[in-house]
């Protein structure tokens, strides 16, 4: 078959439908994890009784796979909608960050991980889709957090920012981790998917959170980058300033 | 009792599998990366190895050569216990039993932790052990049955 009858939407679809697969694949490979955990709070609980505790770390890994979902979801519909129909708005960044470290507390705590929120400097709104980037950052936030302890990291501390770069403004989660290049990341791209370890240098599992995030970015015209903050590695988000409310 | 080191890189099953451990009156020091357990094979030598294939940077197969290379460290009782399923290893039971000395391989989704425990019994203390589940043998390198379980027990020793 000539390529010249291959229609550019088609060609544009077939590519969107691997991706489509690939993230799905990947999120039920991730949704694994939690799932084992709770099967396992929940045979402790029958074999030495203490029941309470399990219960409270069985919410938590509920709520993590819930949100994952939910995050895969949002992803779909998003991608799925004109770019005009998405809600962009004037976000304020200190307000996704707060609710997003919110949200994060728990599985924090769980794994030990100590969450600091930073927000210094005036960065005033940006341009995004509230939701999705709230989500996104969640979905980021639970890739780190489960891949801090498992990498040896010397502090177990992720770090909620933003800052200012040559692209915008990056709001992103940091932690002492090294071997999170951008490399990695677009290995991690290409890869995932089709392996069971997708960011071999930064997580042991399939690291579904940031393809989740990753994904929804992409929707809503943001991207994911691997950027720098306070000496600290991370992944964030790179957003525009909304110029609307720039002069009040 | 066993004296177990336990390779698990996610911190919240490794809390569950120790507290299971303690519970049955075994002693247990886990690490989150191959170089760390080899320290800990090196600082007393355990009684078995459970091992996660799925680690950050160096893989449990990569640890298991390099545990296997120390002449001192030949004996070690190995168990995988990982969320990579042993369909994936159909081809390879000759490297992990006869090379790597794996003893058992134990699918994570699919393993109660009841099994587990008994597991270890069976590897550490196989004299306790009074009754045989219905556990599927793998003899020769053409097993019997397909591969798709979640307990395969290699019979013969390293």
């Amino acid at each position: 078959m000539s390529e010249a009858k291959i229609h550019p939407v088609l060609i544009g679809m077939a590519g969107t439908g691997v991706q489509t697969e690939k993230l799905f694949l990947s999120l039920a490979e991730q949704m694994k994890l939690p799932l084992l955990q709770i099967l396992k709070q929940a045979e402790l609980g029958v074999l030495i009784g203490n029941s309470t505790e399990h219960l409270k770390q069985v919410h938590v890994n509920a709520d993590v796979a819930l949100k994952l979902i939910d995050g895969y979801l949002l992803s779909m519909r998003l991608a799925s909608e004109e770019a005009y129909a998405i809600e962009q708005e004037a976000v304020s960044l200190s307000s996704v960050l707060y609710d997003t470290a919110q949200q994060l507390h728990p599985i924090a705590e769980l794994y030990g991980v100590k969450l600091e929120l930073t927000l210094n400097g005036k960065y005033g709104p940006v341009t995004a889709h509230r939701q999705g980037l709230q989500s996104a950052l969640v979905s980021l936030g639970y890739a780190l957090i489960e891949a801090l302890p498992a990498s040896n990291a010397p502090q177990l501390k992720l770090e909620l920012a933003a800052h200012r770069c040559r692209y915008g403004i990056v709001a992103g989660l940091y932690a002492d981790v090294d071997r999170l290049t951008a490399e990695a990341l677009r290995q991690g791209r290409r890869l995932f998917g089709d392996t069971r370890q997708p960011l071999p240098a930064l997580s042991h599992s399939g690291g579904a959170g940031v393809f989740v995030a990753d994904a929804i970015l992409n929707a809503i015209g943001a991207r994911l980058k691997v950027s720098h903050h306070n000496k600290r590695s991370g992944l964030g988000a790179v957003l525009q300033a909304n110029p609307q409310l720039q002069l009040v | 009792m066993a004296e177990i080191v336990l390779l698990e890189p996610d911190t919240v099953l490794a809390d569950l599998y120790i507290k299971a451990f303690i519970h049955q009156g075994h002693s247990v020091r886990r690490s989150v990366s191959a170089q760390d357990a080899v320290f800990l094979v090196d600082e007393k030598l355990p009684d078995i190895v459970i091992v996660e294939l799925q680690l950050v940077a160096h893989s449990g197969i990569e640890f298991l050569y390099e545990l296997r290379s120390y002449s001192e460290w030949q004996e070690i009782p190995i168990v995988i216990h990982s969320c990579i399923p042993p369909t994936e290893f159909t081809n390879s039971v000759k490297l992990l039993r006869d090379k790597l000395g794996v003893q058992k391989y134990l699918y994570k989704p699919q393993t109660s932790l009841q099994t587990l425990l008994r597991s270890i019994t069976e590897v550490v203390s196989p004299d306790e052990v009074l009754h045989q589940t219905a556990e599927i043998y793998m003899d020769n390198d053409s097993p019997r049955y397909p591969i798709p379980m979640s307990v395969v027990t290699f019979n013969q020793p390293i």
